[in-house]
């Protein structure tokens, strides 16, 4: 798995009522930036096919170095920018709670580690691709490996704050234990990353239109540089 | 899960969903709060209980353990053999030895009992809540975008799943699955990644116009509406509080249930 997700009681209440609060409040501003309850039926439908792909292909396992998970996030924030991005990981972690993929209550630590991922998949692609002029392919696999790296430490972090209920050890050694977790998570987040790679690059060759909010005015890729596709299925 | 949902006949699913909620979110409290393993083991047998009565099949619940398990571990694994304790068992590697102490072990099957207790209660919700009913609840519940993103997606869900397992498969009767170097395969998934995320665009703006053209007002409406729960539903659910409020004076203010 490229990320991690917490089941219910790992945390105490108080730090459970926290993250959810903050993660209650950078839900508020991605609403009140895509203007409140006035979201385009468009962005509406938009949203809510990227939960139903995110979560699908969550369930599919990726048969490189004994099979790989992944969930796509910082894909979804290069697609949809990290505002309605932000909306879609929430609903993904709802219906992920529903079968056992991270905790109800851990709903608001899971969507702040996603939200990471989501607001750093799309400005480190948009900022590669528009400042550098760097290929979509390279931009997609930089911006998806520092999101996943971040985020691997931001749910690090959030756990060793938080603590893990009933046990003893304190934030520091318990950060210094799950180091190992989060290595393990950067190494499967950088499959991802050359996932994301090839899937941009895809995405680019066949509707280069659905990268407009990332890519701002920039002109078509070259054919030079889409040869990196591969194989379409 | 949809398949039980709508065609289920049993009591649990004759239960009011604003019911089955409430006790969901009373569980999820009280998996967070209890820390006895043994109130932790009594809460689940009576979620599993309650799962049983919704004439749910046990081999698909031990199916969707899976995925708790496998989180439970991954995050406790790592702490089973530095939580301070006496040891069980030890291992030397690299010329270092470390043992799983009995807190360790203690604090791994704690938690997965608090997770296995919520995703029980909360498969059973879902399993024997028809869909109009589940609509109609998170229409109530969330903000309107969240709750149309929601509801869209689910019924998303099951086209795109479908969809997507359809190519999976049509890549293995093709040999897809043979090894062929990570590269290969990993360029290979992409595709059907890339062309998933492209064919939901795609559907995405075409059910977005035809609710645009069929007069969609930001607002879903909702056909069947949930009535209140019944007096034994109160009932059940001001029960399942008090014990929420006993449990929960109990571990910060005074231990009324430590006597047992």
């Amino acid at each position: 798995m490229a990320h991690v997700h917490l089941e219910d009681g790992a945390f105490t209440i108080e730090w459970v009522v926290i993250w959810t609060l903050i993660a209650v409040a950078l839900i508020a501003i991605a609403l009140y930036r895509l203007g409140g309850y006035a979201i385009p039926t468009r962005k509406l439908a938009v949203a809510a096919m990227c939960v139903a792909v995110g979560f699908a292909i969550f369930q599919i396992e990726i048969p490189v170095f004994g099979g790989v998970h992944i969930n796509l996030t910082p894909l979804i924030g290069i697609l949809v920018g990290p505002s309605l991005g932000s909306l879609a990981v929430l609903v993904i972690n709802m219906f992920g709670a529903a079968i056992g993929h991270g905790g109800w209550g851990m709903i608001g630590a899971n969507s702040i580690v996603n939200i990471v991922e989501v607001f750093l998949g799309f400005f480190i692609y948009r900022h590669l691709r528009c400042s550098w002029n760097a290929s979509r392919f390279f931009s997609a696999f930089s911006a998806t490996a520092v999101a996943l790296t971040v985020s691997a430490f931001v749910a690090l972090v959030i756990i060793s704050i938080s603590g893990i209920q009933g046990s003893t050890q304190g934030g520091e050694q318990t950060f210094a234990n799950l180091l190992i977790m989060a290595a393990a998570n950067i190494a499967t987040g950088l499959v991802e990353a050359v996932v994301t790679g090839y899937i941009v690059s895809f995405i680019g060759k066949i509707r280069s239109d659905l990268l407009e909010m990332a890519e701002g005015e920039k002109r078509p890729e070259t054919a030079e540089t889409s040869q990196e596709v591969g194989t379409v299925v | 899960m949809t398949f039980f949902a709508e065609d289920g006949k049993s009591v649990v699913h004759r239960m009011n969903p604003w019911t089955k909620a409430a006790l969901l979110a009373i569980v999820i409290l009280m998996a967070i709060i209890m820390d006895d393993l043994i109130l932790l083991a009594v809460l689940y047998l009576s979620v599993l209980a309650f799962y049983a009565a919704g004439r749910l099949p046990i081999r698909l619940l031990v199916g969707w353990y899976t995925l708790p398990v496998f989180f439970v571990v991954t995050i406790a694994i790592l702490l089973i053999f530095t939580e301070p304790g006496d040891p069980l068992a030890s291992i030397e590697i690299l010329g270092k030895r470390i043992a799983i102490t009995d807190a360790g072990l203690m604090l791994l099957v704690t938690l997965l009992v608090r997770a296995l207790a919520v995703v029980t209660l909360s498969l059973a919700l879902f399993m024997t809540t028809r869909y109009s009913h589940m609509a109609y609840m998170v229409s109530r519940i969330l903000p309107r975008p969240l709750a149309n993103i929601f509801l869209l997606s689910y019924r998303f869900n099951f086209e795109t799943s479908d969809e997507i397992s359809d190519v999976v498969d049509a890549v293995h009767s093709r040999n897809g699955n043979m090894v062929r170097g990570a590269a290969k395969q990993t360029r290979l998934f992409a595709g059907i990644f890339g062309l998933s995320f492209v064919h939901a665009f795609e559907r995405a703006e075409r059910i977005a116009k035809a609710m645009e053209s069929r007069g969609f007002s930001g607002e879903f409406p909702n056909v069947e509406k949930l009535t209140k729960p019944s007096h034994y539903g109160y009932l059940l659910v001001s029960l399942a509080i008090l014990a929420l409020v006993i449990i929960t004076y109990s571990r910060y203010v005074s231990d009324l249930i430590g006597w047992w």
